[in-house]
């Protein structure tokens, strides 16, 4: 199953996690599945959508039939590690800690050369004059409330207004370059993708096809008479190179697009029928076609045989006159 | 009272035949010829779909005018199959007798515009 893009399933729904996996689904296979992810705060935004990619199931069966991607139960991907693979990842994080505190102190080093600027003459002459003015401002104010009699703001004012410049100086000193004056504080690094860990073992619950995958209990698609011709409908137009999406804005089961929905519009919009036989009321195909005459679309029925597993298809347009 | 309708000789072995779809052929039919000035209509009759049709041209300011066309009239309360193996025209009649018409094509037909 060497260079098989890996699909992993979650509650029997289809998620690509790796982008590099959804550029070539999307380039190669002209697939494009759906991009979920959103920021953790603000959930409700649809402008920056990340990984993961959340395929439909039509779209991951599509992907595991033609062989070109693998179902993986990455819920039971993860046994436990074994001590060595423990201890390495041990020695690791250590190693990260040592590289952090040693950045750290060269950091330290660097800030100190920013201070011996705080300290030359014209700053400290500047700072002293700010404190001044400031001693000047509370003491006329401490005396308007003498004045007008306000106990609280005596008491705060009452307090000896410390003498800046000896406080300054005393700080600046420690400013100084030392040596052991860094702090314990450090990241701890947790890898955005966890199959990059040493003990992830996806080997044992990849599935190459949708039956076993159906065996193993992860997937269930399709399952009925609706489910199959709606996978025969989508085949047979992806076969015939077109880029696939979801038409709920028209009402429909699929938008048809000639190239990626990226460059091009859709030309259709397609429902799918379960049996040659199934009977239509007059007014879907008055409310089908219509939508799609004032939105430049034809409108597909698309017949699906259980027998033959063949499409059949119907295009819908309003005639132009009466 | 169909009976005395101008339009009733050309549409009475067919209206006989097929009861149940009497009502939207007769529709579609005077609109066709009348409102809609198509040429050259004839009725025909659709014995496997068990009800009839009209054939004819579209008047000569449309475009492609010499093509001749199907219109299968139909009711708004009916159900119909989808399983046409040619290019027709549908017309949709309903109780309040307004017709529309939609172009059923076979296979995956780009829209014209």
């Amino acid at each position: 199953m060497k260079g098989r893009i890996p699909i992993r399933i979650a509650n029997k729904r289809a998620y690509i996690w790796d982008v590099d996996d959804l550029d070539k689904i999307r380039s190669e296979h002209h697939i494009c599945g759906l991009l979920v992810g959103t920021l953790p705060h603000l959930s409700q935004q649809n402008v920056f959508l990340g990984l993961p990619a959340q395929l439909t199931p039509e779209e991951a069966t599509l992907l595991v039939e033609k062989e070109y991607a693998v179902f993986v139960d990455d819920n039971n991907a993860y046994p436990e590690p074994s001590l060595s693979q423990f201890q390495q990842w041990n020695a690791e994080q250590k190693r990260y800690i040592e590289h952090q505190r040693a950045a750290l102190e060269s950091e330290n080093v660097k800030s100190s050369e920013v201070a011996q600027l705080a300290v030359s003459e014209e700053a400290v002459r500047k700072r002293k004059e700010r404190e001044l003015k400031r001693q000047q401002k509370a003491l006329e104010l401490r005396r308007l409330q003498e004045g007008e009699g306000d106990c609280a703001v005596d008491a705060i004012l009452s307090e000896p207004i410390p003498t800046p410049s000896a406080d300054v100086q005393a700080s600046l000193s420690n400013l100084r370059p030392t040596t052991s004056s860094a702090p314990a504080q450090y990241n701890i690094c947790i890898a955005a993708s966890s199959s990059s860990l040493e003990w992830y073992s996806p080997e044992s619950c990849s599935y190459s096809t949708i039956d076993a995958a159906r065996t193993a209990g992860i997937w269930d698609f399709p399952s009925n008479l609706q489910d199959r011709a709606r996978y025969g409908v989508f085949k047979d137009l992806w076969e015939q190179g077109y880029f696939l999406g979801g038409a709920i804005r028209f009402g429909g089961d699929y938008l048809v697009y000639p190239g990626d929905p990226l460059r091009y519009h859709s030309h259709f919009c397609a429902t799918v029928i379960e049996s040659l036989t199934h009977t239509i009321r007059p007014m879907e195909i008055v409310a089908h076609g219509r939508l799609g005459t004032a939105t430049k679309k034809t409108h597909l029925f698309c017949g699906w045989d259980d027998e033959k597993k063949t499409v059949s298809y119907v295009s819908i347009e309003w005639a132009g006159f009466g | 009272m169909l009976e005395i309708h101008p339009s009733y000789p050309a549409l009475a072995s067919l209206v006989e035949k097929y009861p149940a779809h009497r009502g939207s052929l007769f529709q579609t039919y005077n609109d066709i010829l009348l409102a809609q000035q198509w040429r050259d209509v004839q009725v025909i009759d659709l014995g496997d779909c068990r009800r009839g049709a009209l054939r004819g041209k579209r008047p000569k300011t449309a475009t492609d005018p010499e093509s001749l066309l199907d219109v299968i009239p139909c009711s708004l309360a009916e159900s119909i199959t989808l399983a046409w193996y040619r290019q027709l025209y549908l017309a949709v009649v309903s109780d309040d007798s307004s017709i529309v018409y939609y172009k059923l094509s076979p296979g995956i037909v780009k829209p014209s515009i």
